[in-house]
């Protein structure tokens, strides 16, 4: 008797909770709608704007995540820290026959040990002779990288440094051995990397030993292709990509990676930074390569130029 | 046991919030710095679309749009664009998240899939009217293909873990007990 009461009751309250939340749908309705066309015209606006003006909103998006990701960065390191230990864990159990290859790798390192310790003393003192001295204004900014892109779409990667170390826009960007990226976006405490992967990054090179010219186009692969070659046949797989220094934005000479031919017969640059673990990055400092702008007068010695004036 | 009181209502607002939160981390997370690498569903998209239809009323209009903003600025994509047509799927879903309550998962993973392909497609469509890049369109069908796919998962992990379900009517003094 009691339990049938409660039921009914119960029924009751829910009947009239139904009709009250179908009265509160009712009365939202329109506000909902003006909500929610408010918020698509404000989305809107601000892509048309992105459209529009890139670089404001660029920047804008640069101090979000200036805002955001570095305080994200006491649980991110652990967290990262904890998947790479678990990955290398994984790889011991490849252990042995990494082992033999490595053996036999060292072997050959070996020899090619040699090699390079003859030849530092050959340079050394080729050099010793030339007098030479290397750019002393090409020094460089270490940075850890915080964050990656996030979206397979697009490669880059977040450095912690930013304006307050003195970073600026465009400066060339390595790992211990190539060239990894081009600062893209800086703010106050982080400074974005495009890396060359990337299918917005063009970077011109000089293939070695040909001294053939070409640009390093990213296109989203791990291995980007080589454009704009002039003369294919005197490249082959194996030669060294420098970056040449045309269009002033990188300091000429430094390493990119090795040309390889993909199965297309494509050629495309194996690039010599790890990109698999990009951790420490280094931001060389430069202020632009200094143009040449007059004729060398030492072509022309002053006793062929005088009879020339007589005339 | 899905009692709506104001303290429930915000704290699974700050709950999704922080879902948001979470998802950006491990997008974010510094592990994946070579190209070619995974490409892994749109987990936001997907948990929004099935919070849309499970409680309308946890995913408040204003939450989901600056969610979907914060993502698309944090992840390098042109900000407003995606934000804009998750938007509207949600909202979409959302009004019907009433006749989606009574009907079956097949069915709602059908109207879901429907509205991931077709913002997917429209994301494309504006993106080249206006002249933007575009990704290669093999990696925008994955990730279509791969969120859809993951939809079903992220219902499951919803309904049971996070103890998001649609209302029933006995949900409603069901256990005959009103705070």
């Amino acid at each position: 008797m009691s339990d049938h009461l409660t039921q009914r009751i119960n029924r009751k309250k829910g009947d009239a909770a139904l009709a009250k939340d179908r009265a509160q749908v009712d009365y939202a309705g329109p506000l909902r709608r003006l909500v929610l066309a408010v918020l698509v015209l404000a989305l809107a606006g601000v892509f048309l704007l992105w459209r529009i003006d890139s670089p404001r909103v660029e920047r804008f998006r640069a101090q979000v995540t200036d805002a955001i990701v570095p305080n994200m960065d006491w649980a991110m390191a652990p967290v990262t820290g904890t998947i790479n230990l678990v990955r290398d864990f994984q790889s011991y159990r490849r252990i042995a026959e990494q082992n033999t290859e490595l053996r036999r790798e060292l072997r050959q390192m070996q020899a090619w040990k040699e090699a390079a310790l003859q030849l530092e003393q050959e340079n050394a003192r080729l050099l010793d002779l030339n007098n030479v001295r290397l750019d002393p204004r090409l020094t460089y900014i270490t940075g850890v990288v915080l964050a990656d892109s996030g979206s397979p779409f697009r490669q880059s990667v977040l450095l912690n440094v930013g304006a307050r170390d003195g970073i600026v826009e465009g400066w060339a960007t390595m790992d211990g051995i190539g060239l990894v990226g081009r600062i893209s976006g800086v703010a106050q405490n982080t400074a974005r990397v495009i890396l060359a992967t990337d299918a917005s990054s063009r970077i011109p090179a000089i293939i070695q030993p040909s001294g053939q010219k070409a640009i390093v186009a990213g296109d989203n692969s791990a291995a980007p292709p080589i454009d704009f070659l002039e003369n294919r046949e005197l490249v082959r797989p194996g030669d060294r990509v420098v970056t040449s220094g045309d269009g002033g934005v990188f300091p000429p000479g430094l390493l990119m990676g090795q040309v390889a031919a993909d199965p297309g017969g494509r050629l495309r640059v194996r690039l010599a930074a790890d990109y698999e673990r990009l951790e420490f990055l280094r931001v060389l400092r430069h202020y632009g390569n200094e143009p040449v702008s007059d004729t060398g007068d030492v072509l022309r010695p002053a006793a062929l130029l005088a009879p020339e004036v007589g005339e | 046991m899905s009692e709506l009181t104001p303290s429930r209502l915000w704290s699974m607002r700050a709950a999704f919030t922080g879902l948001v939160m979470v998802i950006l981390f491990f997008h974010l997370l510094p592990l994946q710095t070579a190209a070619g690498s995974w490409i892994c569903p749109d987990f936001v998209l997907a948990f929004a679309l099935a919070w849309s239809v499970r409680r309308p009323e946890y995913v408040p209009t204003l939450l989901l749009a600056l969610a979907f903003l914060l993502t698309d600025l944090l992840l390098q994509r042109p900000p407003g664009l995606w934000a804009l047509l998750a938007l509207i799927a949600c909202e979409q879903l959302k009004l019907q998240s009433r006749s989606l309550r009574d009907a079956t998962l097949v069915t709602e993973m059908m109207s879901a899939a429907a509205w991931i392909v077709g913002i997917g497609l429209a994301y494309r469509i504006v993106l080249a009217i206006l002249l933007v890049d575009v990704p290669p369109f093999g990696l925008d069908v994955i990730q279509i293909a791969v969120t859809v796919l993951a939809y079903p998962a992220v219902v499951a992990i919803t309904h049971i873990f996070m103890g998001v379900r649609k209302a029933t009517p006995n949900d409603i003094g069901g256990k005959g007990v009103r705070s």
